[in-house]
């Protein structure tokens, strides 16, 4: 609105930019719309890897033949996230002048949200134990999330921590920290539910030559654009500059701009054989049973394509979800709907 | 109010209360303009403006919307919703009572020349650490004076 | 029947339209702290009865309580199975809500005939957000309750057993209307 009507909710009173008077009236606040977009966007970037997280934690069970480790604290860790999101929002505003006490506030909250977060890796990682993994593409994704998430999580403590984020406020490391978690992390889970799941919305399995090009050209150059940009970030090279190399400590960093860009021209081509793969695949994949990842879940237990209904009859659970590898039974599975 | 066992989990309405409500409402309308008429010291109109507005909403959440004998979970996501609305006053309250309000825009009397103004005028538009100086010096008087 | 097959023990058009409801409080919310904000940063701001036209926003919060008093009546018709009580009763909350928006188009017309809009000042901006806000929400309430009185002259949808439980999740979403004016009128035009 500010734009749009002139209405001068963020802009302060007498602001002159780029040599002209502000059309409104003044006498509003930056800081109003620091606050109003934070508090709507932290828990948003929740919302970003919550279910990512969900889409892991099945595809690990899955492809270990055994249970989660930890399932119970995995569930309370990721309500905790939530409810925790919603008060961390000024981590993103250390620098905006607020008082040295509130930071302390937005920091003590900021470390205690980490404690979930870490949980819920620690339990995935720990749920790889003894399992009998199965190396297919679901699986490759999943375990690709699990370091590279690490590292995004982790590069968010120093931002998160007053003291050094005041350095490192508005640098590259920023950008590296967030694609990191978003990029590496939520979109990689993401492809790995597709391939998780395609059988069971089209029928068919998607093409696995295409799939594994697909998944080492993705992951290494998501590492490629992201990686360089957090010791870019650690050296003081800032944000949105329109010449970088004006300020003279970015000058020994440029170097990894080229990196980065390649890797990101290299990220889009290798999109192309998934998608190609995508699409052939839903009309000549081949064919494929209604469980073909000997899953005991109850989406498996209905055809693949799933008609309209999803179930012939409404399916009776016997058991919990994850009842892989007990001890005692012929099959390393043991779907929910099937009788004792 | 009061769940019947209409097979129906709607609540049975209460025509009397709701027309005795509605009394209520309207009295509490001309009370709330009566008193804002009246010019009384700001946080004293502040205060009694939202108890009456505080009340009246509790009436209609109450009885209209039948919040009263209403199923407990509804009121937990309430309480939540509450509880989520009020963190947003925090940072509103370290800006009035913790923080130098940096943002706080230089009061329109010290801008002009003339006066013990100038002066203050010279530093607002000079660096960013005196204009802090200026714009916390002006603000006690600003707010004296915006009342 | 209605008898709520939920874990929740409500059902789940209910929760729905409260879980709603509850965003929508916070998307109030967050314009009523900015207000807050604004108000409080300023080093000036005007007393609604200079600059506003409270004799007749006394008026509209006079018609606005009333419609949230004849929509629930019309829902204590509805729960009797009154069909013609029912839409008496929801006849007349359009008619004070349209009564609403006239009155709100009288307020905005004069403002705009004397040039003032939302650039004017941060009191004009956040006044014709919120107030602006509110009135789309009106217009919504009118387009939901206008169709409720519509389904009620069909047969199939007045006899269908969930239609008592449309009603009641109309008369919520005006009633939240209703307490969103209750604090707008005093916060902008009296305080």
């Amino acid at each position: 609105m500010d734009r749009v009507f002139h209405t001068s909710f963020y802009m302060p009173k007498d602001i002159v930019i780029l040599g002209q008077a502000y059309a409104g009236s003044g006498g509003g606040q930056p800081l109003l719309w620091q606050h109003l977009f934070w508090f709507l966007a932290h828990p948003e970037v929740y919302v970003l890897v919550l279910p990512p997280m969900g889409i892991v934690a099945e595809i690990i069970a899955n492809n270990t033949r055994k249970p989660l480790h930890g399932y119970k604290t995995l569930v309370y860790s990721m309500m905790g996230i939530g409810i925790m999101s919603f008060v961390v929002w000024a981590h993103h505003m250390f620098i905006s002048g607020m008082s040295a006490a509130l930071g302390n506030f937005f920091l003590v909250t900021t470390m205690i949200i980490s404690v979930p977060s870490v949980a819920i890796l620690t339990c995935l990682i720990f749920s790889l134990k003894g399992g009998s993994i199965r190396y297919n593409l679901p699986m490759a994704y999943a375990l690709a999330f699990l370091p590279l998430f690490g590292i995004g999580g982790l590069t968010g403590l120093p931002l998160g921590l007053t003291v050094t984020d005041i350095y490192l406020h508005d640098t590259y490391y920023v950008i590296g920290h967030f694609h990191f978690v978003v990029v590496t992390g939520s979109i990689i889970a993401l492809f790995a539910g597709v391939y998780h799941w395609f059988p069971k919305w089209y029928g068919r399995k998607m093409n696995d030559t295409l799939g594994w090009i697909h998944f080492w050209g993705t992951v290494t150059t998501m590492c490629g654009i992201f990686g360089p940009m957090l010791f870019m970030g650690l050296a003081g090279a800032s944000r949105r500059l329109y010449d970088p190399t004006a300020q003279f400590h970015n000058l020994p960093v440029q170097g990894w701009n080229v990196v980065s860009t390649y890797s990101a021209y290299a990220l889009a081509l290798f999109q192309l054989p998934f998608v190609y793969n995508f699409f052939h695949s839903m009309w000549r994949g081949e064919k494929t049973v209604e469980n073909p990842w000997q899953a005991t879940t109850l989406e498996w237990a209905c055809p693949s394509p799933p008609p309209h209904g999803n179930f012939e009859k409404t399916p009776t659970v016997h058991r919990g979800p994850y009842e892989y590898s007990v001890p005692g039974r012929k099959n390393d599975f043991w779907m929910q709907t099937e009788p004792s | 109010m009061a769940k019947n066992n209409n097979n129906h989990d709607e609540h049975r309405p209460n025509v009397g209360l709701y027309l005795k409500v509605f009394g209520a409402l309207m009295v509490l309308t001309v009370v709330t303009v009566a008193i804002s008429k009246v010019h009384l010291s700001r946080p004293l109109a502040i205060g009694l403006g939202l108890t009456v507005a505080s009340v009246k909403a509790a009436l209609v959440c109450a009885i209209f919307m039948h919040l009263w004998g209403e199923n407990k979970v509804i009121h937990k996501a309430l309480w939540i919703t509450v509880a989520c609305g009020a963190i947003m006053l925090l940072p509103l309250i370290d800006c009035l009572l913790v923080a130098q309000r940096i943002t706080a825009p230089v009061s329109v009397a010290e801008q002009h020349p003339g006066g013990h103004g100038e002066a203050h005028a010279a530093e607002a538009h000079a660096t960013e650490p005196v204009k802090v100086e200026a714009a916390a010096k002006s603000k006690p008087a600003a707010k004296k004076g915006g009342h | 029947m209605n008898n709520p097959d939920t874990h929740s023990g409500v059902t789940n058009a209910k929760l729905g339209v409260w879980l709603f409801l509850a965003s929508e409080i916070m998307l109030f919310a967050t314009l009523f702290t900015s207000y807050i904000v604004l108000r409080m940063g300023s080093t000036s701001w005007p007393w609604g009865w200079d600059v506003l036209n409270v004799p007749l926003a006394t008026l509209n919060t006079v018609i606005l309580i009333s419609s949230s008093v004849t929509i629930v009546m019309a829902y204590a018709r509805a729960y009797d199975k009154d069909k013609g009580g029912f839409q008496k009763w929801m006849a007349a909350t359009l008619l004070l809500s349209l009564g609403f928006l006239v009155v709100k188009g009288f307020e905005y017309g004069h403002e705009f005939a004397l040039g003032i809009g939302p650039h004017t000042s941060v009191f004009y901006a956040i006044y014709f957000t919120m107030t602006g806000l509110h009135g789309i929400h009106i217009l919504g309430g009118i387009a939901v309750n206008g169709g409720l009185l519509w389904m009620s002259t069909v047969d199939e949808h007045w006899n269908n057993h969930l239609f008592l439980g449309r009603v009641e999740g109309a008369g919520l979403y005006w009633h939240f209307v209703d307490v969103v004016w209750i604090f707008l009128f005093p916060a902008l035009y009296l305080l």
